[in-house]
């Protein structure tokens, strides 16, 4: 029986999964290291295999990508289970995001985690999570966005409270479960209220459903409530309270997974269930969400950058930046109307998530080989530091620069095509206010760079050692995000190109 | 097929490599970086001579290398090479110029034990560079970028010996006065693309080519309301700006006296081959385009004429050799203005290459007598240097006679033919050409005067000093290239031997008429003869007027170099000149043209920046400043409120949803 249901099914359909099988079969793997090794694992063994297993599935979904999987150029999207899960364009390029920063994330790991116990649960723990974001990515039903979601979420609880004898790691583990229970109520009641209007939980059959005049107030709510869950996984306001707790007392690795990968995972499912469950020609009257998406862009990328303007740490002023970022990123879902270029809208919203995850990722590993060495955490503490570590600042100061969105780097052609796609949907106000905000940033970026180069030392540091973990992932992330300014024709393509065929 | 035409940008890039390999490594190599420099110009050379041999035999090249902004509905923005016979020719002076003064550099440089070779030759190799890219540009913005670039580099150059004071502030000076007129060029760089869509210098799609066809009405251009004529007029005369700023015309050639502040070889080289010469080839370069506008043709012989007159006049006081030079080369540069703006494009062309030779020798004999007065450069303190450098005194009297005019030498040819042309159209009926023709007249016997006037009072008579009786000697890289340019100074002028021509009537001997009208339809002179709007006349006929031209301009040469003579050529010469009195301190301060100049800058440029940085402070800067303190107040409130409690967190998170719900809830109807 079992053999012939696999034989009437398109040859080898679920090997589609792949990227997110490799993922969680690198879990186990680490697990079963972990319990094979009776003695305290070596961490060179587990990060390798970490570091191994989510290349894997960034080599995997790469292919995937390029050979065209699930693309229209052969055949389309691939469904599964009961339409439960899709592999498509979008999918995979999320996918890339997840792999790539997961990868960066277990390599600088292996030098901050030296001296702890327990790696290996703090490794699979890290591909677990991004085990759930890649099937976030993929999810196709409300019922496996919340269940990704939340394999998503538990794991980074658990990761952000790791250093369990750090009293601010615990209480930003906790602080960061409250609020995320929280929310996951609102999500799942929001939901429950969709499910009530339409009578399905996949995606497609809700957009057939949707249109329903009498039950537009609860359908209202509802979609409301979700956008409520998608805030908090993108750390948008008003659900945006615990990402400067939870990034601040995390060890600075998974600060760097949350803010980068998490949130684009937020992102990615968010703009698979607006765009597939509630196409914007097919929705009753006075149920908006794109407007609803504008005031939260507005707001969420405002209070960001002005927050960071006033921080004293590094790190806090990174938290609230990367709450301004989520303000651009809405961009890509306050930016659509029905019939408009939604396609480069989305494409470009995605794209620069991309470079995001470069140039965040390595900021926040910039943050921890700072408190790897044991420097301060309050900008006058970074005075001074490009003379004792020229390299690291050349990449911090890259990573600064490419979030302010200056040419030459990535982050410059990101934003730029993100505000151009919205001044091309006709909603030039946003560019406004977005590049408004960017040059904001540019004073509390450049405050970083300012102290690293032209501040002489405050105190006597010396720099103990160069972990090469940590070096090595800062640098990949550096020269990524120099190399997306060249190659950011591509990508804006491939993003487009699948974003599009979503509508 | 592989030709001479596929090494052209090697010309170019030669003397840039030798920039970069000096710049990099050249406080390693012997000589800082000067054999880097000589191998790359001496390369840059062969391949000119070898361009030059094939344009003999016909052939012209014009293509675009590379295509750096490719537009969309609108224009290309390329780099290309355009080497047709006028290019060529220049190419061959640029790089045989720069070639010697490389060597002679060893000398001046190498020998006297300067500090900061590899600076000093990586600024000679990308000076090099620019000008040879310049003078292959195929079109205005490119020729821009590098004329900008030859800019920069006589900045460096002239501010070489920057610790001391004068230098950097001579740099400052040219960089600043040049890219005043820089600003109307830019202006008219813009406004040619703006009209015609195009910036080649060649082709039928070029922009003279399109703006004769506009004038003739057969082919339409945007000339913003204006009429094609007057268009035309004005665009010319906003790229004239950058060609006055840098050929050194009336009013901006304040810059150029103090650039003497350079080390020699380097005056050298922007008075003979790069900087000044670019402004006067731009125009040649472009002539198509002026020769239709006899406006700008008019003003261009005025400017030229006045300051050929002017600048002369300043030099018959000056007391150090260099200086003497400077306004020799202000002078000899308004006789070219002169001469194109009087019709005279071959001649121009003649006197751009005459003078290409005879002042580069001068100054490098110059410099030869410098480095044995052992960095004195006052000629009262001189004297009697015939019979110890015999070598640089026979080279410099030869391009002293080139420079005065006097027959047989280069200069008398190339200045005839230019005061030549320049008389026969203003007889034509154009009285403004013939005011000019006045003023480039008088100028023959002042420069007659002050070059003979230098050079009695350099090496002639009794030396007046301890360090002239008992000069430091010279070594062969003085010598050497001083014999060879004092040979070119002496027999240049051959190539075009017109008088003779028309008096004796021996046909065929004209030979830069015939080399610059085998150049493509539109560029050649020929086709700029049908262009200009000025008709001829003869004082009775054509053999006359020349004899008769020629006559004046010897003699007026000779009676001012006679007077040098009677002056100056004693054993104990005194500064005659103190009995012009007044006249003396007018002269000596230049016509007071820097103080009226520094009193545009301080009177009307400060007060008006004044207003403008009232205004950049005040309100801009208020602004700016006002947003930024409302974002940081409301930044430090939401500091507040994120107070580090969770349950508030909690309540907030609530209360925004609510709020959301509320606001979308009453806007959607969702509760009716």
């Amino acid at each position: 029986m079992f053999d012939l249901a696999l034989q009437a099914e398109p040859a080898a359909t679920w090997t589609a999964l792949a990227p997110a099988i490799l993922l969680g079969l690198t879990g186990l793997v680490l697990l079963g290291i972990d319990t094979i090794r009776t003695d305290e694992a070596s961490n060179a063994l587990l990060a390798s295999v970490s570091a191994g297993g989510s290349l894997l599935a960034f080599g995997t979904a790469a292919w995937f990508l390029v050979a065209g999987t699930g693309q229209e150029r052969t055949g389309g999207a691939i469904t599964l289970y009961g339409d439960a899960l899709v592999v498509d364009g979008m999918s995979l390029f999320f996918t890339l995001i997840f792999t790539i920063v997961t990868a960066m994330v277990v390599v600088a790991s292996y030098d901050y985690l030296r001296d702890h116990e327990h790696r290996a649960v703090f490794y699979s723990l890290v591909l677990f999570a991004a085990t759930g974001m890649t099937l976030l990515s993929m999810a196709n039903s409300l019922a496996t966005v919340f269940v990704s979601l939340e394999l998503a979420s538990l794991p980074s609880y658990a990761l952000v409270a790791f250093l369990k004898n750090d009293k601010g790691s615990v209480e930003a583990g906790l602080k960061y479960f409250l609020i995320g229970a929280v929310s996951s109520a609102v999500f799942a009641f929001g939901i429950s209220l969709v499910y009530a209007v339409t009578g399905s939980l996949v995606l497609g059959d809700v957009a057939a459903a949707v249109n329903a005049p009498e039950m537009a107030g609860v359908l209202g709510i509802g979609v409301l409530m979700m956008i409520g869950g998608f805030a908090f996984k993108t750390a948008s306001v008003p659900f945006h309270f615990w990402a400067p707790e939870a990034y601040e007392g995390a060890p600075a690795p998974i600060s760097a997974f949350l803010s980068s990968a998490s949130k684009a995972a937020g992102f990615a499912v968010a703009f698979r269930v607006f765009v597939e469950a509630f196409p914007l020609g097919a929705l009753p009257a006075g149920v908006d969400w794109v407007i609803a998406f504008q005031v939260l862009a507005v707001v969420t990328m405002t209070l960001g950058n002005f927050a960071a303007a006033t921080q004293e740490k590094v790190k806090r002023m990174l938290a609230y930046s990367s709450i301004g970022h989520a303000g651009y990123a809405l961009i890509g879902l306050a930016a659509l109307t029905a019939g408009g270029p939604n396609g480069d809208v989305l494409g470009a919203s995605m794209a620069h998530l991309l470079v995001y995850g470069f140039m965040n990722t390595g900021a926040f590993l910039f943050i921890a080989l700072v408190e790897h060495w044991g420097v301060g955490r309050t900008f006058e503490d970074y005075n001074g530091l490009a003379s004792t570590a020229p390299i690291a600042a050349v990449a911090m100061t890259v990573f600064m620069f490419s979030l302010a969105g200056l040419p030459p780097f990535g982050g410059f052609l990101s934003k730029y095509a993100l505000f151009y796609s919205a001044i091309e949907a006709g909603f030039w106000w946003l560019a406004a206010v977005g590049a408004i905000n960017s040059a904001l940033s540019l004073f509390y970026y450049s405050r970083v760079v300012k102290a690293m180069w032209i501040e002489s030392p405050s105190g006597d540091f010396e720099i103990q050692s160069r972990p090469v973990g940590l070096y090595a992932a800062v640098i990949f992330a550096g020269l990524g995000t120099l190399l997306l300014l060249p190659a950011f024709g591509p990508v804006i393509e491939t993003a487009q190109t699948v974003a599009a065929t979503l509508f | 097929m592989v030709g001479i035409f596929d090494f052209a940008p090697a010309i170019v890039l030669l003397p840039f490599v030798s920039f970069l390999v000096a710049l990099a490594v050249g406080d390693r190599l012997p000589k800082g970086g000067a054999l880097a420099g000589i191998a790359a110009t001496a390369g840059s050379l062969l391949l000119a001579a070898a361009t030059f041999l094939t344009v003999a035999g016909g052939r012209t090249y014009d293509a675009t290398i590379y295509t750096w902004a490719e537009g969309i509905e609108a224009v290309d923005l390329t780099f290309g090479i355009l080497i047709d016979p006028l290019s060529a020719m220049m190419l061959l002076i640029v790089t045989l110029i720069a070639f010697l003064v490389h060597v002679f550099s060893l000398g001046y440089m190498n020998d006297e034990g300067e500090v900061g070779l590899p600076r000093y030759y990586a600024g000679l190799g990308l000076f090099t560079a620019s000008m040879l890219g310049f003078v292959v540009a195929d079109n205005l913005l490119m020729a821009f970028m590098f004329f900008e670039l030859v800019g920069l580099c006589s900045y460096l150059l002239i501010g070489f010996w920057f610790r001391e004071p004068g230098p950097p502030s001579a740099a400052k000076k040219a960089f600043l006065v040049t890219r005043f007129g820089d600003y109307f060029f830019l202006v008219g760089v813009v406004a040619v693309f703006a009209t015609f869509g195009t910036a080649a210098f060649s082709g039928s799609e070029s922009f003279p080519v399109l703006a004769e066809a506009a004038l003739h009405g057969e082919a339409t251009v945007n000339t913003f309301g204006f009429a094609p004529q007057t268009w035309f007029t004005i665009v010319g005369l906003l790229v004239l700006g950058g060609v006055v700023g840098k050929s050194a015309q009336f009013p901006l050639h304040t810059w150029l006296p103090d650039a003497m502040e350079g080390p020699t070889p380097v005056s050298a080289l922007i008075h003979a081959a790069t900087m000044v010469a670019a402004g006067v080839y731009l125009v040649a370069r472009m002539y198509g385009f002026y020769a239709l506008s006899p406006d700008a043709l008019a003003i261009i012989a005025l400017i030229g004429g006045f300051t050929a007159l002017f600048a002369a006049t300043m030099g018959v006081v000056k007391r150090e050799i260099k200086q003497v030079l400077a306004y020799s080369t202000i002078s000899q540069y308004g006789y070219m203005m002169l001469a194109l703006g009087g019709g005279g494009y071959v001649a121009a062309t003649f006197h751009l290459m005459t003078h290409a030779f005879f002042k580069a020798l001068l100054f490098l004999g110059a410099g030869s007598v410098i480095i044995a007065m052992h960095h004195n450069e006052d000629m009262w303190d001189m004297g009697g240097l015939k019979e110890k450098m015999p070598v640089t005194y026979y080279a410099f009297l030869s391009g002293s006679l080139a420079l005065a005019g006097i027959f047989p030498f280069s200069g008398f040819w190339s200045k005839d033919e230019v005061l030549y042309e320049t008389l026969i159209h203003g007889l034509g009926g154009s009285p403004v050409l013939l005011a000019a023709y006045a003023m480039g007249l008088l100028a023959v016997f002042f420069t007659g005067f002050y070059t003979f006037r230098m050079v009695f009072l350099t090496f002639h008579g009794e030396p007046r000093t301890q360090t002239a009786s008992d000069p430091h000697s010279v070594r062969w890289n003085v010598k050497g290239p001083l014999a060879v340019l004092g040979v070119l100074a002496a027999t240049t002028g051959l190539v075009n031997m017109v008088p003779v021509e028309k008096l004796l009537g021996i046909g065929g001997i004209d030979f830069l008429h015939q080399w610059l009208d085998m150049s493509t339809e539109s560029l050649n002179a020929h086709h700029y003869g049908e262009l200009i709007p000025y008709s001829s006349a003869y004082i009775g006929g054509e053999a006359t007027t020349v004899a008769i031209g020629a006559g004046v301009s010897l003699g007026l040469a000779l009676a001012g170099a006679g007077l040098a003579h009677l002056l100056y050529n004693v054993p104990e010469p005194v500064e005659h000149t103190d009995r012009l009195g007044g006249i003396k301190t007018l002269l000596y301060n230049n016509y007071y043209q820097d103080e009226y100049q520094v009193w545009l800058a301080n009177g009307v440029t400060r007060p008006v920046a004044r207003v403008a940085n009232k205004f950049d402070q005040g309100v801009v800067d208020g602004v700016v400043n006002g947003v930024s303190s409302v974002s940081l107040f409301s930044g430090s409130r939401v500091r507040r409120i994120q107070t580090g409690v969770v349950s508030n967190y909690a309540v907030l998170l609530t209360l925004g949803l609510t709020a959301l719900l509320l606001a979308f809830g009453l806007l959607g109807g969702w509760f009716v």
